[in-house]
């Protein structure tokens, strides 16, 4: 079931191309990723979605409900962690909770979200004396209060320590777990291949491509590659070389001392073609590895461009 | 209700931790009052008094008798507490060390007494005050000398144009009192262009809060601070400085109310077009320093020059603190005109910065998304 339907998004800023054309579908229940580097337009499709800035063009749908006829029934639908998560920073975490949840019609006691977020220790410091992760986690504790189907987390880990982003991930499965949609942004790769179901890569305010993680990667695999390295020595690699010139599978090879490099398009049955000829040989292989592909490769193939976090 | 009732608490804790809104509202106030009260209240009236040498160089009867009187006079203070020789005297008045000296009559039959004052202080109020306290004395003492009872006697009675006497200690503390609220309206919206600035307004508008009771329940914290500056004000300035206060609750109440009301549309319009808190504080500094100096807060208008005199009467601060001395010294009821005159023209500054300030911030959110 789609919960949220966006078509043909547009928005510039002045001579700033913001969003040019994205269009995109969110299934109920699912954690939907959207990636790109910086001002690749994400923030502003967000906030387009999250009715606070208004398209140049283009259409919002949530079920049935626009932001023209529905502001206030989209709004007590929705939670939002912002990018750069406002709150009252003279009022400690447990009573920016409580206050926004007297906002909502229904609302999560404050005391279960304050343990979803890890911050039961510090409920009575002021917002203001929290460190950076520690915000971030009330920021989205207040996107959750309302108990809300469709969550938006705006870059909900950076600027996290490894374990802090782990407590996050957590926090998203759990939401996953009891059948809310999120709504993500972020720059790590890893993260969006660990926890979306889908992934929508951008670049220049457009969609680059949009897909599963594993469907994105799979595209890339034409050839992947085969590293091995030998026990017995250079000459033992330079036999292996010549024997894996001649299989149909592999495209390429390189050879540097005792380790051999090559590229295959079928590596499951090459390495099986290469351990029966070491066997034979009676070589020792010191270490074999195929290189894993991630979404990076799937944002370089697309954009011809580096990728750096 | 409950949503109101939750944002005003969590107002009422925003502004109990704000330690600038302490000290701007309530701890200033208080200290440039005392500073005013001390440094102009105390020398300007009923504390007159003189030094002076007494010669009685030839004690008779007559000059005991004055001696007695002018011992009496409580703010003649006589130098050494007893007579000296002329020569002495002389020096004393020569050398400034007294006002001045009264030379007694010499024996039963002179009937001079002789007042010698310093060239330098001879026009002085000083003098003038001396000599009027002196011939009071010389006609008893010539009355009494033929036994007769005076016919006519001096009554005094002050009159001003109100039911109660205004005198500076009043007119300071209700000055202090007006420019107190004034400035809390005026830079107490600061916090909105804070708001604004840090996302939280953004980020209320994410949430289906209600923006108005939201807006309400700031501006009843305001009122009650204000009241806390009214009162605190009011009773450093009768209890400490002995300013005496004839209320009319009423006409107190209206002029409050509307007063506060319009001083915060100002500070409302000021933070439409400020970006960020300094400039904010700019403009609502220039506001504030012109307003304190040309509205009568610690001097009346009248004694100011007649070219200023028309600015003055165009800000909304001189009528406020009218408002507030009609209604806190001269118990000015309700009804009187001149009284809604005055708050006419300051509510009409309050209403005009209200929907010029509603009509930019309306014409910036199409726009302002970060
Ligand atoms: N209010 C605005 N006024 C002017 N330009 C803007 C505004 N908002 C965004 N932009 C521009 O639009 C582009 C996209 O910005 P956006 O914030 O959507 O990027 P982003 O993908 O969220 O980037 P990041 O990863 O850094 O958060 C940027 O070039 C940015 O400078
Ligand atoms: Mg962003």
């Amino acid at each position: 079931m789609t919960v949220l339907e966006v078509k043909h998004l547009k928005k510039s800023f002045g001579s700033i191309h913001a969003v040019q054309d994205i269009s995109f579908e969110v299934n109920a229940g699912e954690v939907f990723t959207i990636i790109g580097p910086n001002g690749a337009g994400k923030t502003t499709t967000l906030e387009m979605i999250e009715g606070l800035v208004s398209p140049d063009s283009g259409e919002i749908r949530f079920g049935e409900l626009d932001w023209n006829n529905h502001g206030n029934t989209i709004k007590k639908k929705i939670g939002v962690q912002p990018q750069s998560s406002a709150m009252f920073d003279l009022l400690t975490p447990e009573e920016n909770l409580n206050l926004f949840a007297t906002f909502y019609d229904k609302a999560r006691p404050t005391e279960e979200i304050l343990q979803l977020i890890n911050l039961t220790d510090h409920r009575n410091n002021h917002v203001k004396k929290l460190s950076g992760g520690q915000r971030q986690r009330l920021a989205i504790g207040l996107a959750m209060i309302s108990d809300p189907d469709i969550i938006f987390l705006d870059e909900p880990t950076t600027g996290l320590d490894p374990q802090a982003r782990r407590n996050i991930w957590d926090i998203i499965l759990q939401l996953k777990e009891l059948g809310k949609t999120t709504i993500l942004t972020t720059h790590y790769m890893e993260e969006a291949e660990k926890l979306s179901d889908r992934v929508c890569i951008v670049d220049q305010g457009k969609i680059v491509t949009l897909d599963t993680p594993a469907a994105l990667i799979e595209k890339l695999t034409e050839e992947r590659e085969v590293r091995l390295s030998f026990l017995d020595g250079t000459d033992a690699a330079k036999e292996v070389c010549l024997f894996a010139k001649d299989l149909d599978s592999v495209t390429r090879t390189e050879r540097k001392d005792r380790s051999l490099k090559l590229w295959s398009t079928d590596p499951e049955n090459t390495l099986y073609s290469l351990f029966g000829f070491t066997k034979e040989k009676n070589y020792h292989v010191e270490q074999v590895s195929i290189r894993e592909m991630s979404l990076e490769d799937v944002f370089i193939t697309f954009t011809g461009k580096e990728w750096r976090d | 209700m409950k949503q109101f009732k939750e944002m005003f608490v969590a107002q009422l804790k925003l502004t109990f931790r704000e330690k600038q809104a302490w000290f701007w509202g309530i701890f200033f106030p208080v200290i440039l009052m005392t500073i005013f009260m001390v440094i102009f209240s105390g020398s300007s009236d009923n504390e007159f008094s003189a030094k002076v040498a007494i010669v009685d160089e030839n004690p008779n009867p007559g000059s005991q008798m004055m001696l007695q009187q002018i011992s009496q006079i409580p703010v003649l203070e006589v130098k050494n507490g007893k007579p000296v020789t002329r020569e002495i005297a002389e020096e004393l008045v020569k050398d400034q060390e007294v006002h001045a000296a009264i030379v007694l009559p010499e024996g039963e039959d002179a009937t001079s007494i002789l007042l010698v004052v310093n060239r330098e202080n001879e026009q002085g109020v000083t003098t003038q005050a001396l000599s009027g306290m002196l011939n009071n004395l010389v006609q008893q003492a010539n009355l009494t000398a033929v036994g007769a009872t005076p016919t006519y006697e001096l009554q005094f009675e002050s009159i001003t144009s109100g039911s109660n006497e205004i005198n500076y200690t009043d007119f300071l503390l209700t000055g202090m009192i007006a420019l107190a609220i004034a400035q809390g309206g005026m830079f107490g919206m600061v916090d909105l262009v804070e708001m604004r600035r840090k996302g939280l307004i953004k980020r209320l508008r994410m949430t289906p809060a209600n923006m108005n009771i939201f807006g309400l329940s700031d501006m009843v914290m305001r009122l009650l601070f204000s009241i806390i500056q009214i009162i605190l004000l009011s009773l450093i300035g009768v209890l400490i400085f002995g300013a005496n206060l004839y209320i009319n609750f009423p006409s107190l109440l209206i002029v409050f109310l509307l007063g506060a009301l319009s001083f915060n549309a100002l500070g409302y319009f000021f933070s439409s077009f400020s970006k960020t808190s300094e400039a904010y504080m700019g403009v609502a500094n220039i506001f504030s320093f012109i307003m304190m100096f040309l509205s009568g807060i610690f001097f009346p208008i009248e004694t100011m020059p007649e070219w200023i005199q028309p600015i003055s009467n165009i800000l909304p601060l001189t009528y406020f603190v009218e408002g507030l001395r009609e209604s806190m010294v001269y118990s000015t009821s309700v009804f009187s005109s001149s009284l809604w005159f005055g708050i006419g023209i300051m509510v009409l500054w309050g209403a005009v910065t209200f929907l010029i300030g509603s009509f930019l911030y309306k014409r910036k959110s199409i726009v302002a998304a970060r």
